[in-house]
């Protein structure tokens, strides 16, 4: 069974009264084990479709599966439960907390989800390891380059064990060799460990390492 | 965790949190202070009212109360003592003849009542015997019998003379009064006023108007001299309605922080009172009772009026109402000062949380978007609320803490209106105190101040929208 599924999605906004279409008849589907990259121009729809298949947002019409829950009509706690477990989130801007350790942003996800606090801490530990970052795990967010804070935000994403890793623009904070490392991290887990990734960028590095790239314009799918 | 990362969040902008801290700290610092004074003059005030005055109980003939005359005696004194004897919870019984008299000495006359006491028995229910400030307690050995009498009645009476001596120079140093106002009385030495205006008159002379406010008391004390050993006659209505009068030496002066009382009791011998009043030992208006527990005088007051039903039996409460009223206001109203005072911190805290959750927008979006639920955001922001609250309280409590054990033992000396406190039967020095209740009832407040202040900025991080939340700059 594909771990996302799209079925005719539309999405639209009322801004001033004015009807805007932001994602026009999108069907995707999107197996486990791909590393995609969905691009296009800004006002495309990108971060709309991310937004989308994280939960965050609702499509006006059409239905959307992640593994064998529909997300589109999750409401409220079991929404925000279900974005928990199943969904990992990686921010252009790492988004970490700075007053956090290294090792206690990973963990953060981790106590959300009402993982024991001995258990918490090994697996954090070992997602640090993954990402390179062991070393680290004391380390706050301050005392870290914008690639290594990627990173931990990696392994923060990976903490929950989700379906998959939505990536907005994951390197677009990030200078050429953070950002090539980063990208050979994620290429090395979405190998080794099987990690869905679904990005949303205008890197062409990013462009080029994806296995798929899903071409999106004015809202619609162009390529897939 | 979530505790653990309020407290960092809370330390992020260390120097508007602090100031935070210090502004609830002073505050609470105010409000201790004001509670702990409160209490230490509430309870001196109740102290001083049931040791001095009025006891845990007392017990008269119904109809005394309603017209005190000398014949209005309790009729079965003796049963009451041998029941109060035997009561575990009484430490100490004392049976009074109470009666009016007029008080007449070589130079004025006044009004007064007189309490005819064992001696014994009283030192048992009353501290009197420890407020003499001149001369001595009630003896009964004189063979002209002695009265005791307040400081206030002496001055009425005109038993007090001023007089400014070189040695007296030595005591004001001694008091620590500063060595310019004693220079400046100098000038005074050798003179002598058998009225304390007079010498007034002259002091305010010499000072300056804010030290004469300041000093001037304090100077008339130690100026005076009590005219011992001089005559006093007593006139009272005995028990058959005639008028009798006796001569006794003033032979003690006692001085409580109530000038009222000071002024209008006097104290003699039981036996002398009572064969002038034409009473048997046993007949007596009053019998007072000091408990070994102030909370043990409504049970002891209770006993003794079942099984005494043809006496009155009064506790403290209702024999003195006011008292009982300060007692029980009296946390009440510090309470409200520190809820006063919190109230207005807690617009300085809603600021604060209103300017940290708006510094996060993003991070509240991110943690929301990664599946933190709004429950867990309110209490990470109340937490927050409630341990800057809590950080300034305790410091605040803290140093209230350590300033009144040190004034707890020192005191607040308020003797530039000493006067004034005396007539309301207030101590000027006051010893504040307070308890380990009225101190977790503050905590339960500033943690009830962090509840409410974080309620408004907790609610606009709720309504924050993750999307929109995310892409704030």
């Amino acid at each position: 069974m594909a771990v996302i599924e799209v079925i005719n999605v539309e999405k639209t906004y009322n801004e001033s009264q004015i009807k805007v279409t932001a994602l026009k008849n999108i069907n995707l589907t999107i197996e486990a084990g791909e590393f995609t990259a969905i691009v296009g121009p800004s006002g495309s729809g990108k971060t709309t479709l991310l937004n989308l298949l994280g939960g965050l947002d609702k499509p006006t019409s059409g239905r959307i599966r992640v593994g064998d829950v529909w997300v589109d009509t999750l409401k409220g706690s079991k929404l925000i439960n279900f974005r928990l477990h199943h969904i990992g989130f990686v921010f252009q801007s790492y988004n970490l907390i700075p007053v956090l350790s290294a090792g206690e942003n990973v963990e953060l996800i981790m106590q959300l989800q009402g993982v024991p606090a001995a258990e918490r801490r090994k697996i954090a530990y070992s997602l640090l390891e993954k990402v390179g970052l062991a070393d680290r795990y004391k380390s706050k967010p301050s005392q870290l380059s914008g690639g290594q804070q990627q990173r931990v935000a990696v392994a923060r994403a990976l903490a929950s064990k989700p379906n998959f890793i939505l990536a907005d623009e994951p390197t677009a904070n990030l200078d050429g060799k953070s950002a090539e490392n980063l990208l050979q991290m994620m290429e090395l887990l979405n190998k080794d460990d099987g990690v869905t990734f679904i990005f949303s960028t205008h890197d062409q590095r990013v462009v080029n390492r994806a296995h798929r790239v899903v071409v999106l314009e004015d809202g619609v799918i162009k390529e897939s | 965790m979530l505790i653990s990362l309020s407290w960092r969040n809370i330390w992020r902008n260390k120097t508007r949190s602090m100031i935070v801290v210090a502004a609830i700290a002073v505050g609470l610092f105010g409000g201790v202070m004001a509670v702990g004074i409160l209490n230490g003059w509430i309870n001196q005030r109740v102290h001083d009212s049931i040791y001095n005055e009025i006891a845990h109980v007392q017990i008269h003939n119904p109809e005394y109360l309603l017209n005190e005359e000398t014949n209005l005696y309790i009729n079965n004194t003796n049963e009451i003592l041998a029941v109060t004897d035997t009561m575990k919870d009484v430490k100490g019984v004392s049976a009074r003849i109470r009666l009016f008299c007029m008080a007449q000495s070589d130079r004025a006359t006044t009004g007064m009542v007189v309490m005819g006491i064992n001696p014994t028995e009283e030192e048992k229910v009353s501290q009197i015997y420890r407020k003499i400030i001149a001369g001595e307690y009630v003896d009964t050995t004189h063979q002209i019998p002695s009265i005791v009498i307040g400081s206030k009645a002496a001055e009425v009476l005109k038993l007090i003379n001023y007089r400014i001596t070189t040695e007296k120079m030595d005591t004001l140093l001694e008091q620590k009064l500063p060595e310019q106002i004693v220079d400046s009385v100098k000038l005074l030495i050798d003179k002598s006023y058998r009225k304390k205006s007079a010498l007034l008159k002259d002091i305010k002379s010499i000072l300056s108007k804010s030290n004469f406010q300041k000093y001037a008391d304090r100077l008339a004390s130690v100026f005076s001299e009590y005219r011992l050993n001089k005559s006093l006659v007593l006139t009272i209505q005995s028990s058959n309605g005639e008028l009798h009068y006796q001569l006794f030496k003033v032979r003690g002066i006692y001085q409580t922080s109530n000038s009222q009382f000071d002024a209008a009791n006097a104290f003699v011998d039981r036996s002398v009172l009572a064969k002038m009043a034409g009473l048997k030992p046993n007949q007596v208006h009053q019998v007072a009772i000091i408990c070994n527990d102030m909370d043990k005088a409504q049970s002891v007051s209770n006993e003794l009026a079942k099984l005494f039903p043809t006496v009155s039996v009064r506790s403290w409460k209702q024999t003195s109402p006011e008292i009982a009223l300060y007692a029980q206001f009296g946390d009440f109203m510090g309470l409200i000062y520190v809820v006063i005072i919190l109230f207005a911190l807690a617009f300085g805290i809603i600021n604060t949380m209103m300017m940290s959750v708006l510094e996060r927008i993003k991070e509240l979006g991110m943690l929301m978007a990664i599946g933190m639920n709004k429950v867990k955001v309110f209490i990470m922001i109340m937490l927050e609320s409630v341990m800057l609250s809590l950080t300034g309280g305790v410091v605040g409590m803290g140093l209230s803490a350590v300033i009144l054990a040190i004034l707890g033992h020192t005191g607040i000396d308020f003797s530039a209106w000493s006067e004034g406190f005396a007539a309301l039967g207030f101590s000027s020095v006051v010893y504040p105190s307070i308890g380990i209740i009225d101190y977790i009832e503050i905590t339960v407040l500033v943690v009830l101040t962090g509840i409410i202040s974080s309620l408004w900025p907790a609610r606009r991080a709720l309504k924050l929208n993750p999307i929109e939340a995310l892409r704030e700059e």
